[in-house]
């Protein structure tokens, strides 16, 4: 299988799942004035707004925020030549520049990236991942973290969080308007309303928040899928990462930072101790990963 | 009006075309350029590990000194290269002498055990990876300025742009050749 393919053919489902997404603000939006006429509007700039100021300051500042809440000391190239030597060569493999190295204090193998930009990005690699996996494999883990960095998958995955708090506090705003407002409709409009688009209105507004969740979370595995391919473009080794996920894969240890809001960092999915449903899940099950790679290796 | 408007906004749109067009190649040829400083800095970095490297090889495997002796020579030959044709050439040379004393060191446990060596061994395999990295970086970057030249609608500008399409940067390495034929 050839990557450069795979490649475009990730982005495009990306492009199309954000797509979706925008779609999905115009059915809310048209939901809306259905029921409230023009004057129903005017709760957008605030849901919009709202969502804005929650997830762009930690866009922002992701690089620091998330050093924070992982608790990631940062490493020197004195510190730790061997890492640090691994990070490097994916960065001229990449053309990107060597970001800050940090270590988790974690047995369980695990690993991130994060930053608002390349030259913001920090590599994160938990105790217990440099433990158990020898030095291709951990070039492939590098590899996939740098793909996410190079991709600029901080500010895809900033945009989906946006959009779907953005429809979450929208459709929020909107069901307490209709009960405790639901005056304000009959006042605004000339009750010659279409019964069947009140009722679909009314689904769709219920319905948003979930649809804008699902379509985040198929965006985040895309996006994994996407790095996977992208990390085989630097090295050119897909034996090296599918190794490191068949060590992932045959570990049950879990990062104890059960913290959603970076669970869609790891390069594992931190949160999987239980068989939630794939729907749900922000990275693809490990076996597809596997597989993917495996029939890279195989036809090259 | 409308119609002027309506050619207007038509002229407006093909410009930037054209604008994105051509900056797209510039932009892809001095990529190019980049990427090529950065092998000659991985090379670089080789060239100065090799005298501490063949001193102490040499305190352990002296009977070794043909080996080290066509490293001196090809590391001498790469610091003079200075067309591109050339430096891949004497890059590829080094490569093979240095795989070929890699070889040689695994009849020297003594020396294999030393820490200096270790060390440098570390440091030596590493800076082949990022030799070789920045070979692969260079090829991807050229690929991608020669498609552009070759393809509408940046294949319209590459006069104005001035832009050439660029040879790959090829070791002569048998390794290479030996290895699985994996094409992507």
């Amino acid at each position: 299988m050839d990557f450069r393919k795979l490649q475009s053919a990730n982005k495009l489902k990306t492009t199309e799942l954000l797509f979706g997404m925008a779609l999905l603000v115009g059915v809310v939006i048209w939901a809306l004035m259905t029921y409230f006429g023009k004057t129903g509007i005017g709760v957008v700039p605030f849901a919009v707004g709202i969502a804005l100021l929650s997830v762009w300051g930690s866009y922002w500042s992701s690089d620091k925020i998330v050093l924070t809440i992982t608790g990631a000391k940062i490493v020197t190239e004195a510190e730790n030549k061997q890492l640090y030597d691994l990070v490097t060569e994916i960065c001229i493999a990449a053309g990107l520049p060597v970001p800050k190295i940090a270590i988790v204090e974690d047995n369980a193998p695990n690993a991130f990236a994060t930053g608002r930009n390349p030259e913001h990005a920090v590599i994160a690699f938990t105790t217990g991942i440099l433990r158990v996996m020898d030095r291709e494999e951990l070039q492939g883990v590098t590899a996939h973290e740098l793909a996410h960095v190079a991709n600029r998958d901080t500010l895809v995955s900033a945009i989906a969080a946006t959009t779907a708090g953005a429809l979450a506090l929208l459709s929020d705003f909107i069901l307490r308007m209709m009960i405790f407002g639901g005056g304000d409709r009959r006042d605004n409009n000339n009750d010659e309303q279409n019964p069947i688009a009140l009722i679909a209105s009314l689904i769709v507004l219920i319905l948003a928040p979930l649809a804008a969740l699902l379509l985040r979370l198929a965006i985040s595995r895309k996006r994994e899928a996407l790095a996977d391919v992208t990390a085989v473009a630097f090295t050119r080794n897909p034996t090296g990462l599918r190794r490191a996920l068949e060590v992932l894969a045959a570990d049950s240890t879990v990062v104890h930072q059960k913290s959603t809001a970076v669970a869609h960092m790891w390069i594992e999915s931190p949160l999987d101790g239980s068989k939630t449903s794939q729907l749900f899940s922000t990275h693809p099950p490990l076996a597809t990963r596997i597989a993917t790679l495996k029939a890279m290796e195989g036809n090259g | 009006m409308k119609a002027v408007l309506f050619v207007v906004v038509i002229l407006v749109i093909l410009a930037l075309l054209a604008i994105m067009s051509r900056n797209r190649l510039v932009r892809a040829n001095i990529s190019v350029d980049e990427a090529f400083a950065q092998i000659d800095v991985q090379l670089k970095r080789r060239s100065d590990l090799i005298p501490n490297l063949v001193e102490t090889v040499k305190g352990y495997a002296a009977h070794e000194s043909g080996t080290l002796e066509a490293i001196v020579a090809a590391r001498a030959k790469s610091t003079q290269a200075t067309t591109f044709a050339d430096v891949a050439v004497a890059d590829g040379q080094l490569t093979q002498a240095l795989r070929g004393l890699l070889a040689v060191t695994e009849n020297y446990p003594d020396l294999k055990a030393s820490t200096n060596f270790l060390a440098l061994q570390e440091e030596l395999s590493s800076t082949e990876n990022k030799v070789s990295f920045a070979r692969q970086f260079y090829n991807d970057n050229v690929r991608t300025l020669n498609s552009a030249i070759k393809t509408f609608p940046s294949s319209l500008f590459v006069k104005s742009a001035g832009v050439t399409t660029r040879p790959f940067y090829e070791v002569d390495d048998p390794q290479d050749r030996k290895a699985p034929q994996v094409k992507f």
